[in-house]
């Protein structure tokens, strides 16, 4: 690999630096002993933290996209797989409208989104189901999973499932016993990302979230609009930590580019 | 009645005919290859044996049964796949039990029967690992027995040898033909390599444009084939645009200014023809007196043979000179050619032009 010059080195860091430095100070602030937003000069302190843990809201927050996410990502992944696969494997009419349908929440606003579900679940009387926000969730989260499958369907190869064949498969038994197997790694990376996404997602969830079912982004929106204390920088800094730990887990297991970019 | 046998087969795309019309018998433990270049239509050929592409016409009976529209699972041939196509998620083990797994054999007998395919293809001490940790010819090895251990009654190849470099390949090759002589299964590889169907085939079927050209054994291939695609492709051989001098009995050849007796091998078309030698046949001598002669264009040494290319008022003609320790005649010098008369063949001259447009 070529060697960066002394200049390119500065350009990167620099550029690395303006990407993360809202993050390093938002992890700083949260170590905070002080009643305001400040970096912590004269020693740190986990009271923030605590806070947090003894914040119902945010506690209930918490679990409740943990929830979320845990249901709608594996829903998306279930509604994925079969999707990849027909789209992949099978030409039928409508086939690419259908793949751009199932892409199409990539690129609708989810502000749009979000009024479009507001009003369709007061019509059909869903406001505060916690099914029907995973409803929301599943079509907004499911392009990431469907992606990844989709590229992990592209790079595989065929002959396998057809050996299988040769050596007396049945249809259902070559998909559970080599397709799937084999394109695990797409499916739970797809699975991560959707969960990442759901986890994350705010602008939707502002619209289709009751009082009794308010995620953890939500409630943070909720929160700092009415005050700005350093607590919601130490519920930043966990997300940023979970989401990082997953992120680490995710290129261990799979490498990140692969998952990302695809396989071409 | 063979026990392997294609009738009429034919699959067509729409207007093009990837196969047609093929008809061939096969024998209970024959070794056959079908060769041809890119496109000719012979994987398709072998996939409908296999079962994995529909023919659209024609029948194929295997042992008296007809299994033209059987099922690929129900038909239980062995097929080893270009890639290979291991389960990567499997080991090696388990990669050659799934076939058996699928016959529902009980543990203790298929873990025996793994072991024992395994010791024929030399891979007992790898069982346990997986196939992205080996080398390309133990994943060959591997694919065999896969399609070996279910006892099928027919192995089919599919350019079995291309992924492997030239030295594994020689090596892999023997190797195939001894486990097939061991297991005395009937074999169909498909291969565009030459050399390959011939050292290692009982009968060459050669195919053409999705039809077969020839079919047969490789040493009557390589010494009388049939028209010039054939002898082009299988090995090499020189064309000399001829002229029968005797229409009626075709016995006088006149190749150049030369005027050749051909020994009457049945009658010749009158007009344009075409002579064949194979490279190797050819001798040089003295110029006065040769058969042709010209000065020598080019000289490349192989090793256990030097390539000459002769410029001749016929044409080039290649010479494949062994080495038997003195060096040929080099770049410039003028040589004569020889060769046995009975050792060349007359073909007619449109299968040529038609070959090259």
């Amino acid at each position: 690999m070529q060697k960066n010059g002394p200049f390119a080195l500065a350009f990167h860091t620099l550029i690395v630096l303006f990407v993360l430095a809202p993050l390093i100070v938002v992890c700083l602030v949260a170590f905070t002993p002080q009643n305001t937003l400040s970096l912590p000069w004269d020693g740190l302190s986990l009271r923030w933290f605590a806070a947090v843990f003894h914040h119902p809201d945010f506690v209930a927050s918490f679990w409740n996209s943990a929830r979320l996410a845990l249901f709608s990502a594996t829903i998306s992944t279930m509604l994925a797989v079969p999707s990849a696969l027909a789209i992949t494997r099978y030409s039928f009419r409508g086939r690419d409208a259908l793949n751009a349908l199932f892409l199409s929440p990539l690129i609708i606003p989810h502000l749009v989104i979000g009024v479009a579900f507001l009003r369709l679940f007061s019509f059909i009387g869903a406001t505060g189901s916690f099914g029907w926000l995973v409803a929301a969730h599943v079509m907004v989260i499911m392009p990431y999973a469907l992606r990844l499958i989709l590229a992990a369907l592209n790079g595989m190869d065929l002959s396998a499932e057809m050996a299988a064949r040769t050596l007396g498969a049945g249809e259902w038994t070559v998909f559970r016993r080599i397709t799937f197997p084999m394109l695990l790694p797409g499916i739970s990376g797809g699975w991560l990302l959707a969960f990442i996404n759901s986890f994350d997602e705010l602008t939707m969830s502002i619209f289709v979230t009751a009082p009794s079912t308010v995620t953890l982004p939500v409630r943070m929106y909720m929160y700092a609009s009415e005050s700005i204390d350093p607590m919601m920088a130490a519920v930043s800094t966990l997300m940023i930590a979970l989401t990082g730990v997953t992120m680490i887990i995710l290129d261990r297991l799979f490498g990140l580019d692969q998952l990302l970019v695809g396989k071409g | 009645m063979g026990f392997l046998q294609l009738e009429q087969v034919s699959k067509l795309y729409g207007e093009f005919a990837a196969v047609r019309d093929f008809d061939l018998e096969i024998e209970r433990g024959e070794f056959i290859s079908l060769l041809g270049p890119s496109g000719c239509g012979k994987t398709t050929t072998l996939q409908m044996i296999a079962g994995l592409v529909t023919p659209t016409n024609g029948r194929i009976t295997l042992d008296g049964r007809d299994i033209t529209r059987e099922k690929p699972a129900r038909r239980g041939l062995g097929v080893v796949f270009q890639s290979y196509a291991l389960f990567p998620h499997m080991t090696v083990a388990q990669n050659v039990a799934f076939g058996l797994e699928m016959r529902k054999v009980a543990k203790a007998e298929r873990d025996r029967q793994v072991a024992e395919i395994l010791s024929l293809v030399k891979l007992t001490s790898l069982a346990d690992r997986y196939p992205r940790e080996m080398s390309g010819g133990q994943r060959q090895r591997v694919a065999i027995a896969r399609a070996l251990v279910i006892k099928p009654p027919v192995l089919l190849l599919d350019e079995p040898l291309s992924n492997l470099d030239a030295k594994l390949r020689e090596e892999m090759q023997f190797e195939l033909r001894r486990i097939q002589r061991v297991v005395g299964i009937t074999t169909i590889m498909v291969t565009h390599d030459q050399a390959e169907a011939l050292s290692i085939s009982d009968r060459v079927v050669v195919m053409e444009g999705g039809k077969i050209t020839q079919v047969d054994h490789p040493y009557s291939l390589y010494e009388h084939p049939k028209n010039n695609f054939i002898s082009s492709f299988v090995g090499k051989s020189n064309f000399l645009a001829a002229r029968a001098m005797n229409e009626a009995t075709g016995v006088s050849l006149r190749v150049d200014n030369t005027d050749l007796k051909i020994p009457a091998t049945g009658s010749y078309p009158g007009g344009e023809l075409c002579l064949s030698v194979r490279p190797e046949k050819i001798r040089l001598t003295d110029p006065a007196g040769a058969m042709l002669h010209g000065p020598v264009s080019s000289r490349y040494f192989l090793g256990n043979h030097w390539l000459l290319s002769v410029s001749t008022p016929a044409g080039e003609i290649s010479v494949a000179v062994a080495n038997l320790g003195a060096p040929p005649p080099s770049e410039g010098d003028i040589t004569g050619l020889t060769w046995n008369i009975e050792e060349c063949r007359v073909l007619a001259a449109e299968q040529e032009s038609a070959l090259q447009s």
